[in-house]
């Protein structure tokens, strides 16, 4: 990993499009400004982390749920 | 028709009727091709099986069934990658999990955009919003006294 030591208003340009600024640092925290291409998908790791493993947890299921989870909430749809 | 063998056994699908999910979803962002999996029993649920990963099918519901007030829309950017204008259907369902308790949730920070005219999919990560990737089910019923 590329380890670079940057002061409040510099910043890092990754390629052609992403700029990257360190806007202030306060309270143990550091307070960091993208600038990238709308395309380009930009999420905090430990959102994304969460994520990734609900969809893997999501995998892990077996047919005789299906039956379980439609009779759950279609239980709940008929009681509206 | 072409066939695969997926963990819940064969399973014969139309080729040119897959839904594709052009970025994979997250964490697997090498499977795009799925087929779509109508529920045998009546109710608001189907799921989708990965053409290429026999291990992988993702249960699928419509979340605005039980929460009302969830409204989530394509950006133009998500557009895009749907295919679609911003006039076109765009429909919105959430992944379902089962855990080892049992305790069933609807993950409702990642949900799938689903555009019916180009048959494509997108598995978006809201950011800061109040919606947990573990939502539970609402409860129905009426649970006994714990007293």
């Amino acid at each position: 990993m590329l380890v670079l030591t940057r002061k409040a208003g510099e910043g890092i340009i990754i390629g052609d499009d992403i700029k990257i600024t360190v806007i202030e640092l306060k309270g143990g925290g550091v307070r960091i400004g993208i600038d990238a291409p709308r395309e380009m998908k930009v999420h905090r790791q430990e959102v994304f982390d969460k994520i990734k493993r609900e969809n893997k947890e999501a995998t892990q299921w077996d047919i005789a749920d299906l039956n379980e989870l439609g009779m759950i909430l279609k239980s709940g749809r008929d009681k509206k | 028709m072409k066939k695969i063998q997926s963990r819940f056994g064969e399973i014969e699908y139309d080729p040119s009727n897959l839904l594709l999910f052009p970025e994979g979803l997250i964490g697997f962002e090498d499977l795009r091709d799925f087929i779509v999996m109508p529920n045998e029993k009546a109710g608001p649920l189907f799921w989708i099986q990965s053409v290429d990963d026999p291990q992988i099918a993702f249960i699928l519901t419509d979340p605005t069934d039980f929460y009302f007030d969830y409204k989530v829309v394509p950006d133009g950017r998500e557009q895009q990658k749907l295919g679609i204008d911003k006039d076109d259907e765009c429909l919105v369902v959430s992944v379902m999990t089962v855990p080892p308790s049992r305790k069933i949730t609807i993950n409702l920070a990642a949900p799938i955009f689903f555009a019916p005219k180009t048959n494509r999919a997108l598995q978006v990560i809201l950011e800061g919003t109040q919606f947990s990737p573990q939502t539970p089910l609402p409860t129905v019923e009426e649970k006994p006294s714990e007293e």
